[in-house]
């Protein structure tokens, strides 16, 4: 008589996860992890960078530490996903891992470069917008895995934790400013000096002309604030939030409190990782293909 | 009014410290409502399309996600502000 298992479905593992982190708060709780004071705990200390290997080059400072080790992996994985799920034993009829790289593809083709770029500009400029799409979305994924890059030791053994290289506000303006520089570059390339700037101006009367210029030379600027703030933020608050509720396990005192926060941090989890990663990395890339798309083609 | 400002003018016065509470949770506070408002709207709209004509399903699902992230950074630009209150000043 063979035992029959229940299927193993996506909300069941997720169900059954989140009755396990209720079981693990209560047991910590109860096995009396002293309550800490209040002000002992700060998420904040965990987004501190310190240089690991130091390299100063005159006044820059390009030391390798979290974020840049962060972002290394994040580029070797995307370079390895790219080759292993689109590249690789490729088939008329797809198994599961093509079927995924082709979804994958398909969002960035018909989602993000067809509905921003102009036709004459879609092989140029599609594979900036897709590997953008896929370097974002694997840097925020492996930013939920703990892993063991927090520079801290607990008896010669390093402590693992989460954090992303997109809470830091220089690696989303560095994205920014690329798609910035190329806006600009591929507006004047196709359009002249001349034509493109004067495509800034909208037609408007004469009279209120001197009101209008400066706004909209100012909401060039806000691109890219509006870009890399979006990003960071987002990445910043979803981490915060899932670090402060682990936290109130240790800081709230009351006996039934302290065992929700666990289970909401879960909660937290699993919204971001299913929602909040792949919709930044898909607004981060259609916003690029739109204004790269509106400056080759001017509206007027 | 003028013992409050006088009380502010005092560095690490415990009513500054109220007011740097004050300004974060406002900024997130007065942030999330006006994003949950356009959200609600966002959805409410794509579910109504979608009742009409469900064949633009596929069309207006990209503009949804669109709108929906570009609504929802507003939340953080209130966050943000609040937070820059709260370490900076």
């Amino acid at each position: 008589m063979s035992l029959k298992l229940p299927r193993l479905t996506l909300t069941r593992v997720i169900l059954g996860l989140f009755v396990l982190a209720i079981v693990a708060s209560i047991v910590v709780v109860a096995a009396g992890g002293a309550p800490a004071s209040i002000g002992s705990f700060d998420p904040s200390t965990e987004f501190a960078l310190k240089d690991w290997v130091p390299i100063h080059l005159g006044g820059l400072n390009l030391s390798i530490n979290k974020a840049v080790v962060y972002l290394l992996v994040g580029a070797a994985l995307t370079c390895l996903l790219g080759i292993l799920l689109m590249r690789f034993h490729l088939r008329q009829v797809p198994d599961r891992r093509q079927t995924f790289g082709e979804t994958l593809y398909d969002i960035a083709q018909t989602q993000v470069a067809e509905t921003g770029l102009p036709h004459k500009a879609i092989a140029l400029w599609f594979p900036y917008v897709a590997t953008l799409m896929l370097f974002i979305f694997v840097v925020n994924l492996i930013s939920f895995i703990p892993l063991p890059f927090t520079g801290e030791t607990y008896h010669h053994i390093p402590v693992w934790g989460i954090y992303a290289a997109t809470s830091q506000i220089s690696v989303t303006l560095a994205l920014a400013f690329l798609t910035f520089i190329f806006t600009h570059i591929e507006g004047i390339r196709f359009n002249g000096v001349i034509r493109y700037f004067r495509s800034w101006i909208p037609e408007v009367p004469r009279a209120i002309l001197p009101l209008i210029v400066p706004i909209e030379i100012l909401s060039q600027f806000m691109r890219l604030i509006s870009l890399s703030v979006r990003l960071y933020a987002n990445m910043l608050a979803g981490h915060i939030l899932i670090l402060t509720m682990i936290g109130l396990l240790f800081i709230i005192h009351s006996w039934p409190w302290r065992a929700l926060g666990l289970p909401a941090a879960f909660l937290f989890y699993v919204f971001e990782v299913v929602i909040v990663v792949s919709i930044q990395a898909f607004i981060f890339a259609a916003l690029s293909a739109i204004y790269i798309g509106s400056a080759i083609e001017p509206e007027h | 009014m003028l013992a409050f400002l006088l009380a502010a003018s005092v560095k690490n016065a415990p009513i500054v410290h109220a007011g740097k509470a004050i300004a974060l949770a406002l900024g997130i506070g007065a942030g999330a409502a006006g994003a949950g408002a356009g959200i609600g709207n966002i959805f409410g709209s794509m579910i109504q399309s979608v009742a009409r004509q469900p064949e633009l399903r596929g069309e207006l699902q990209g503009l949804m996600w669109l709108g929906f992230a570009l609504t929802e950074a507003v939340v953080f630009y209130g966050f943000l502000g609040g937070l820059l209150g709260y370490v900076l000043v």
